[in-house]
This record gives structure tokens, C-alpha cells and sequence, in this order.
């Protein structure tokens, strides 16, 4: 009996004991975890800080210097230390409702300056609004920088705090922070709403942004003639049912306002559904979707690309060329582009999924081939291919040479294009047809799946 | 005789505790080396999924061909077949049972081609570069925030991801862009690591080759569970499955 007393408590205590030491780690563990991603944002921060401070001088040096090839590198400075400030502030732990006006500030800060430097390579100086705008980017990005420093502050009395104060106090201290993090930012944010919108020509512009489309037509559509023109589409005998998607009041902000479709074909599982878009204006199938498996792989690219141009001519889109080609799960997605003359012109382009299969095309996207498309004059070239030539690297060894219109900016250029191979690698070198310069390079990248560029 | 008994009983639970609680403890120890190996799997170069086709498939097919885990034909193309002969051979193995041929399941068929055909790539300047880590991290992405989506939804949520790396407003890689804070709830509870289905990798695929069902939309979200009110102050364009998308 007496003997049995005791095992029980010694038990339970031993039991305690390794609850309590194994809660130790854990408590230990956690500590080391926050602490370490404390570091890491804290550095997140007084990073931010630093890129920002330096695009501040570099645009006010950037104001005041007179030379050109001063100012290019001043620039480049501009853009480099922009993108690094928003890559990390995008990386802070603050939502993205209370940063996405900063972060565009900053991805445009750096945007606006590239298309700088590449206004001054072409041998343009700046003009005077360009100046202006350089000046009001300077005095937003040192009202940004103010409150980063005064937010610095704050974070810094709180850690002196932090190591007098208990844990508890701590945990509010730091919640504390948390709050004074998001409201500074939040406070700036509100400022930067009411500074105007960036006029100039690069990939993240606000022009760029809300561009409209130019190739849709100007008959308006109603829903029950655009479901006519799905059904059309898919093939009339084919189609089951087709329902609309529930739209919302803001549907005509979108890039190409758009019926959207469910469209069932007959026996078919409802998850098979294809589905499509019909723009508004104009009634253009702008996308259509057909998530229908492929097992077999009986069509060879070639048989697979003829289907591909047989469909575009059927759906009255004449002269298409096709470019590219990938290869994947049964199926093969063909890119055509727009000719006119000999001219090749890319923006306008559609893509084409054929099932390997049967031919049937499963997959369709014009959207941008609507977007851009119109009547176009394209000049004449005012250089010779061979003047072109001497403008590229004289051991690039060429395969084919013909005419395009490449997009740069919101503008299409007229180029030469040279297609050939640079060491073992495939390039496509792009001369302006009209002065020479060399405009753009793509690197091609061949796969067992198809060719890209980049 | 009784106490004795007793006695045993109590020396029973009483090990049967301290092993318990040395499994708790130690099994911190053990748990980095786990996701170091599954950083390693991710970030191996060849990772063989549903869908993807070529040399490596084949060699996979013919390893388990000879087991007799597959009967099908040797085509190179990773279909439902050789999903499940795969799924039966990590099961026998005792590995992840996911149908993904990584790292760890290659070197348990004995094959090496991760390092293999990144050694013996061409020395070419296009060596290495590739889209296939934006598909499967894409297509994760996909997978842990709209899996019981229709199709369409699926391409959808992946349009949205790639818009917004084209928008001033957000990071400017696929990974900026996923892995933002507080952004994807999937990304902050853990369900982007869990393997994608096939419908996910093809919706992925889709979307990067620029199918855009939301018409440039850069968010969505479900009105059931969120929680934000500032996403209802966004323009709302399109219901597609559960999800409202707006810009």
C-alpha cells in the first residue's frame, strides 16, 4: 500500500516536468521565430528607407545637371533605387489596400524614368514639362521620405522601450507599432491620391492601363444577340444550353466589355461546359475556352496548324500568318498574326488551341487582336535590308529577313526583322525600317514543347 | 502478487508518458530537416507532373514498366496511367503518395535526371531558362485558392495573379505577387504546398499563354468569406463560380 503512495505523484510530476521543459522549447522556439522575422522587417524598412532617400538626391541631381550622359546615369539610378524601394515595401506586412497608391508611385517613378533615358539616348533633351514633372515626383518622394523618417523614430523609441518594459507591455508595444506602421503609410497614401496621373510612355503608365480597344466595330450588341453569336461560334447543332454569367455594375470599366457565356454542348457533363466571351460593342468572340480532355495525340503540328488557319478563314479573319507554336497535354497553341502586304504586324494577334485529336479548336483569344486592330497606314521603308543589315552584329549568322510592325510603347514601329543565330543561340533582331536603329532583340527559347520568346 | 501487478501498471504508463512526450520534443528536431527536403523538392529543377511529356517521362515509364507498376505504352506523356502507376509506386516505397515524380521519388527509381540534365545542358545562353517554375508555382497558386472551382474560375484566378504583375500596384514577379503579404489566404495557411491537380496545372498553363476570362480584372473575392470591407468598394465587373472579380 505504502509503497504505491508514492509512484502515482512521482509519476505525475515527472509528467510535468517534461510538459513543462518541452513547453520551455516551444516558448524558446516561438521567441527565436518572431524575433527573426522582427530582424527581417526591420531591414525590410530601413531599406525602403535608404532606395528612397536615394531616388530623392538622385532626382534633384538629376534637376540640376546639364549634361546628358550625367542625367542618363542619374536616371538609371532613379529606376534602379525605385524598383528596389517597392519591391520591399511590397513585401511589408501592411495589406495591399493601404500601400497600392506608394507602390505605384514608385513602380511609376522608375517606369517614367526609363522612357527618360531612352528619350535622351535618342538624342532628345528634356522638355520643360518633363522637368516639371521631375520636380513634383521630387517633392513627393520627399513627403514620402518625411514620414518614413518620422515613422522611423517611433520604431526606434519603441525598442528602447521594448527592453524595460515587461512582456505583456511588450506584445502592446508591438501591436502598437504594427498600427503606427499602417497609419504613417496609410497617411501618405491619402496624399499621394490627389497628385495627377503620369503622362509618358512605358509598360506601367496610366495610358497604358486604361487603353481602349480600337478593333472592335461600332454595332452595340444585346445579350440575346451576342448568345446568337456563341452558339454560332461553338456550331449551332452542337450547343445544348448556354447561360450568362452574373455581371456586376462596373462591367463596362473592364478593357473589352464582354457577355460571358456558359455553353453547353449536348452530351456533356455540366463541367464541361465551354466557355466563352462576345464583346459588346461590335459582338467579336473575345475568348472561348473548352476544358474537354485530349487523350490521343493523332495530329502532327503541321496537320494541327492547317485546322488552326481553316477556322480562322471560316470565322472571316483574313490573312493571318502563323508565328509560334507550343506543345502540351494533346494540344497545340498556334500564335497568328496580322499581315498586311508583307508586313507582319504583331500586336495583332490571336491565339488558336487545337485538340490533337480530332481538330477541333478548343481554345480562342482575340483580345489582342481587338485591342489593336485598325486600319493602319504603314510607310514605306526608307533604308534597304541590306543598309539594315550593317546595323546588326556583323558574325550574326542570318536565316530570314522580312518587314514587321513591332509595339514600343503606345506607338508600332516599322522594322526590319532578322531572324538567325548569335553562338548556338536563336535571336530576332528588330531595325527600325525607317532610320536603322536597332529597336528590340528576342531571345528565342526552343523546348521539346515549342519555341518562345523573351 | 496484486501490488506487483500494480506496480507494472504504473511503470507502464509511467514510460509510456516519458516516451511520449521525448517522441513531442524530438520531433521538432526533426522537423527542418523535413522542409529543407521539401525546399529541395521544390526547387528541383525536373519535376515531372500530370501533363508534362518528354525523355524524362519515358524513362519513368520504363523503370516502372519493368516493376510492373505500369502497363501502358512507353509515349513520353505523363497521363492518368502513369499518374497512378506512380502514386502505386510511392506508396510501396513509402513515399509521399502525391503522383509527383520529385526528387526523392526519382532517386527511388534510381534515376538522376534533376542534376543529370541540368549538368548536361548545352552551354548555351538559354540554358536553365525556363517557364516550367512559373506553371507549377502558378498553378499551386491556383490550386490552393480555387480548387473546387469550375474551370473557368480556375484559368481565372490565374489571369488574376499574372494582371497584376503587369499592374503598377503590385510586385512585378509571379512570386512577388503570390507570396505578398497578406494577400492569398492560401498563401498564409499553408494550402499553396499542397500538390496541384491536373485541372490546376492546365488552368495555369492557359493563363500564361493569355487566356483572361476577368478581362484584365486584378482582384476577386468570395462574398461569403471576406472579410475586408475595402474590397466591396472596388469596381465589380464578373461573377465566375463563387468569386466576384473587380479592378
Amino acid at each position: 500500500m505504502d509503497k504505491r503512495r508514492w509512484i502515482i505523484p512521482t509519476v505525475l510530476s515527472l509528467v510535468l516536468v517534461i510538459a513543462l521543459v518541452w513547453g520551455y522549447n516551444q516558448f524558446n522556439q516561438k521567441n527565436d521565430y518572431e524575433k527573426a522575422l522582427t530582424n527581417h522587417y526591420q531591414r525590410l524598412f530601413y531599406d525602403t528607407k535608404k532606395h528612397v532617400e536615394n531616388v530623392q538626391v538622385s532626382l534633384s541631381k538629376a534637376l540640376v545637371s546639364d549634361s546628358k550622359e550625367q542625367n542618363i546615369l542619374l536616371l538609371s539610378q532613379v529606376m534602379n533605387e525605385a524598383y528596389f524601394a517597392q519591391d520591399k515595401l511590397s513585401q511589408m506586412p501592411v495589406t495591399h489596400a493601404d500601400i497600392a497608391k506608394t507602390q505605384k508611385f514608385l513602380t511609376q517613378v522608375a517606369d517614367y524614368s526609363y522612357s527618360l533615358i531612352q528619350n535622351h539616348l535618342d538624342g532628345e533633351e528634356l522638355t520643360n514639362k518633363q522637368r516639371e514633372t521631375l520636380f513634383n515626383l521630387q517633392g513627393n518622394t520627399s513627403n514620402f521620405n518625411k514620414e518614413l523618417s518620422a515613422l522611423h523614430d517611433k520604431v526606434l523609441e519603441g525598442d528602447f522601450n521594448a527592453s524595460r518594459t515587461s512582456a505583456r507591455e511588450r506584445n502592446k508595444l508591438q501591436q502598437a507599432n504594427k498600427e503606427m506602421l499602417q497609419t504613417r503609410l496609410v497617411s501618405f497614401e491619402k496624399q499621394m491620391g490627389k497628385s495627377p496621373e503620369l503622362i509618358y510612355d512605358g509598360p506601367y503608365s496610366d495610358q497604358r492601363l486604361n487603353k481602349k480597344p480600337v478593333g472592335l466595330g461600332n454595332k452595340k450588341v444585346t445579350r440575346d444577340e451576342a448568345k446568337r453569336i456563341a452558339k454560332q461560334f461553338v456550331g449551332d447543332k452542337k450547343v445544348d444550353k448556354i447561360t450568362s454569367f452574373e455581371e456586376g455594375k462596373d462591367i463596362s470599366k473592364v478593357a473589352i466589355p464582354s457577355h460571358t457565356f456558359n455553353v453547353l454542348p449536348k452530351n456533356t457533363s455540366k463541367d464541361m461546359a465551354i466557355y466563352m466571351g462576345v464583346s459588346k460593342q461590335g459582338g467579336n468572340v473575345v475568348w472561348m475556352v473548352n476544358p474537354r480532355r485530349v487523350s490521343k495525340n493523332n495530329l502532327s503540328m503541321k496537320q494541327a496548324e492547317q485546322e488552326a488557319a481553316k477556322f480562322l478563314k471560316e470565322k472571316g479573319f483574313t490573312n493571318m500568318e502563323p508565328n509560334y507554336s507550343l506543345k502540351y497535354d494533346g494540344v497545340a497553341v498556334f500564335n497568328f498574326a496580322h499581315k498586311e502586304g508583307d508586313v507582319t504586324v504583331y500586336p495583332d494577334l490571336i491565339k488558336l488551341k487545337v485538340a490533337l485529336d480530332n481538330g477541333e479548336i478548343i481554345g480562342f483569344d482575340s483580345s489582342a487582336y481587338l485591342m489593336n486592330h485598325q486600319k493602319r497606314d504603314i510607310p514605306k521603308p526608307k533604308i534597304t535590308p541590306e543598309k539594315a543589315r550593317e546595323s546588326v552584329k556583323i558574325d550574326f549568322d542570318i536565316d530570314s529577313t522580312r518587314l514587321a510592325m513591332i509595339p514600343r510603347g503606345s506607338k508600332e514601329i516599322l522594322c526590319y526583322e532578322f531572324k538567325g543565330k548569335y553562338k548556338g543561340s536563336d535571336f530576332i533582331i528588330y531595325i527600325n525600317a525607317l532610320n536603322g536603329k536597332e529597336e528590340d532583340i528576342l531571345q528565342i527559347i526552343k523546348s521539346e514543347n515549342g519555341t518562345l520568346t523573351f | 502478487m496484486k501490488k506487483r501487478l500494480l506496480n507494472k501498471r504504473f511503470l507502464a504508463i509511467f514510460l509510456s508518458a516519458i516516451s511520449f512526450f521525448s517522441i513531442i520534443t524530438f520531433y521538432e528536431f526533426k522537423k527542418p530537416v523535413e522542409s529543407s527536403s521539401k525546399y529541395e523538392y521544390y526547387q528541383g529543377s525536373k519535376v515531372l507532373y500530370w501533363g508534362t511529356t518528354g525523355q524524362d517521362v519515358k524513362d519513368v515509364q520504363w523503370k516502372l514498366r519493368n516493376w510492373k507498376y505500369y502497363n501502358g505504352k512507353v509515349d513520353g506523356i505523363y497521363g492518368a496511367d502513369t499518374y497512378r502507376a506512380v502514386r502505386r509506386f510511392q506508396s510501396k516505397n513509402g513515399l509521399k503518395v502525391d503522383g509527383v515524380v520529385g526528387l526523392s521519388t526519382a532517386r527511388a527509381m534510381g534515376l538522376n535526371f534533376a542534376t543529370a540534365s541540368r549538368g548536361a545542358a548545352p552551354a548555351t545562353s538559354t540554358a536553365g531558362i525556363n517557364r516550367k517554375d512559373d506553371v507549377y508555382l502558378l498553378a499551386r497558386a491556383i490550386h490552393g485558392e480555387a480548387r473546387g472551382e469550375p474551370y473557368v474560375g480556375k484559368v481565372a484566378v490565374g489571369a488574376v495573379i499574372l494582371n497584376r504583375v503587369r499592374h503598377p500596384s503590385f510586385p512585378n514577379t509571379v512570386a512577388g505577387v503570390i507570396y505578398q503579404p497578406l494577400a492569398f489566404t492560401a498563401v498564409a495557411d499553408g494550402q499553396i504546398n499542397l500538390a496541384p491537380g491536373k485541372d490546376s496545372i492546365k488552368a495555369a498553363r492557359d493563363s500564361l499563354n493569355g487566356w483572361d476570362p476577368t478581362y484584365g480584372c486584378i482582384y476577386y473575392w468570395n462574398p461569403a468569406t471576406a472579410t475586408s470591407k475595402w474590397i466591396w468598394s472596388r469596381k465589380v465587373t464578373l461573377k465566375i463560380g463563387k468569386h466576384w472579380f473587380g479592378i
